[in-house]
């Protein structure tokens, strides 16, 4: 059980750009994480859309995080259109089936731990291991 | 991220074995029936739990297979692990940059923990006595 590439990448896309001060160029965010600047482009439309992160245009423009408190949940959820770990959730034998509780116990388990995790405690990690981020 | 579909056929079969199997062992045409999963389907990931040390096979007529545990010895983690290939989120990916380090020891990494705590002592008879339900929701 692995998260998509896609799920993963946006998260080290938004850890990056908490560490930033202004805006981020994608290019920027391509040398920082090694993602393509094709694939970012890509990444950055459902979280723009699920407003985690705001774009400018022009010689100063980039992205940045759209507010405070993102949890690494939220980016997921964006990324990785329906964050459902369980798959049991239009089947017609929900509630009679055993085995749905336990896919219920994994969902919960994920969803409930990544909405703990936020974006900056991860980002203020970075900036502590010296290894840098945009700052 | 998605339980895969050899995870949810796995499972349900080893819960229709454990049921079902008390008075020897089940054909795989049957459970087929009965959980309306393909039969061939079922061959592979059968395969897969009797290596993997879940199920033992019965050859022969009136063969198939049974439980190679009592079920209240098989852990659903185990299991788990076994049919996702690994349960886990962290992987350590060579040559992994600083972000992806940050992100594997401090939300991967603890989220595998989280899901290893959520699973701890849960079995299979756990899992096919209905009294697991009510203390889990």
């Amino acid at each position: 059980m692995k998260l998509s590439t896609k799920g993963r990448y946006s998260l080290q896309t938004l850890v990056f750009l908490a560490t930033c001060t202004e805006n981020c160029s994608i290019r920027k965010i391509s040398e920082a994480t090694g993602i393509s600047s094709g694939y970012l482009e890509q990444l950055m439309i459902p979280l723009r859309h699920a407003g985690l992160v705001e774009a400018d245009r022009g010689v100063l423009g980039g992205y940045r995080l759209a507010r405070e408190g993102i949890t690494c949940h939220d980016v997921l959820a964006a990324s990785e259109g329906d964050f459902n770990p369980a798959p049991c959730k239009e089947c017609a034998k929900t509630g009679k089936c055993k085995t749905h509780q336990i896919w219920s116990l994994m969902q919960n388990t994920v969803v409930d731990f990544s909405k703990e995790v936020t974006i900056e405690e991860l980002a203020d990690k970075l900036v502590d291991s010296g290894t840098g981020g945009g700052v | 991220m998605k339980i895969s579909t050899r995870g949810r056929y796995g499972l349900r079969l080893l819960v229709d074995i454990a049921e079902h199997g008390e008075s020897g062992p089940i054909a795989l045409s049957v459970v087929a029936k009965r959980q309306n999963l393909s039969e061939k389907y079922l061959q592979q990931v059968a395969l897969l739990l009797t290596r993997g040390g879940f199920l033992s096979s019965v050859k022969g007529s009136g063969g198939g297979y049974l439980l190679k545990q009592q079920s209240e010895e098989i852990k659903i983690y185990d299991v788990l692990d076994l049919l996702e290939g690994s349960i886990t989120f962290e992987e350590e990916v060579e040559g992994e940059s600083a972000i992806e380090q940050v992100i594997r020891l401090h939300f991967y990494r603890p989220l595998d923990e989280q899901v290893a705590r959520a699973f701890e002592g849960l079995t299979l008879a756990d899992v096919t006595q209905a009294a697991w339900f009510t203390y889990v929701i």
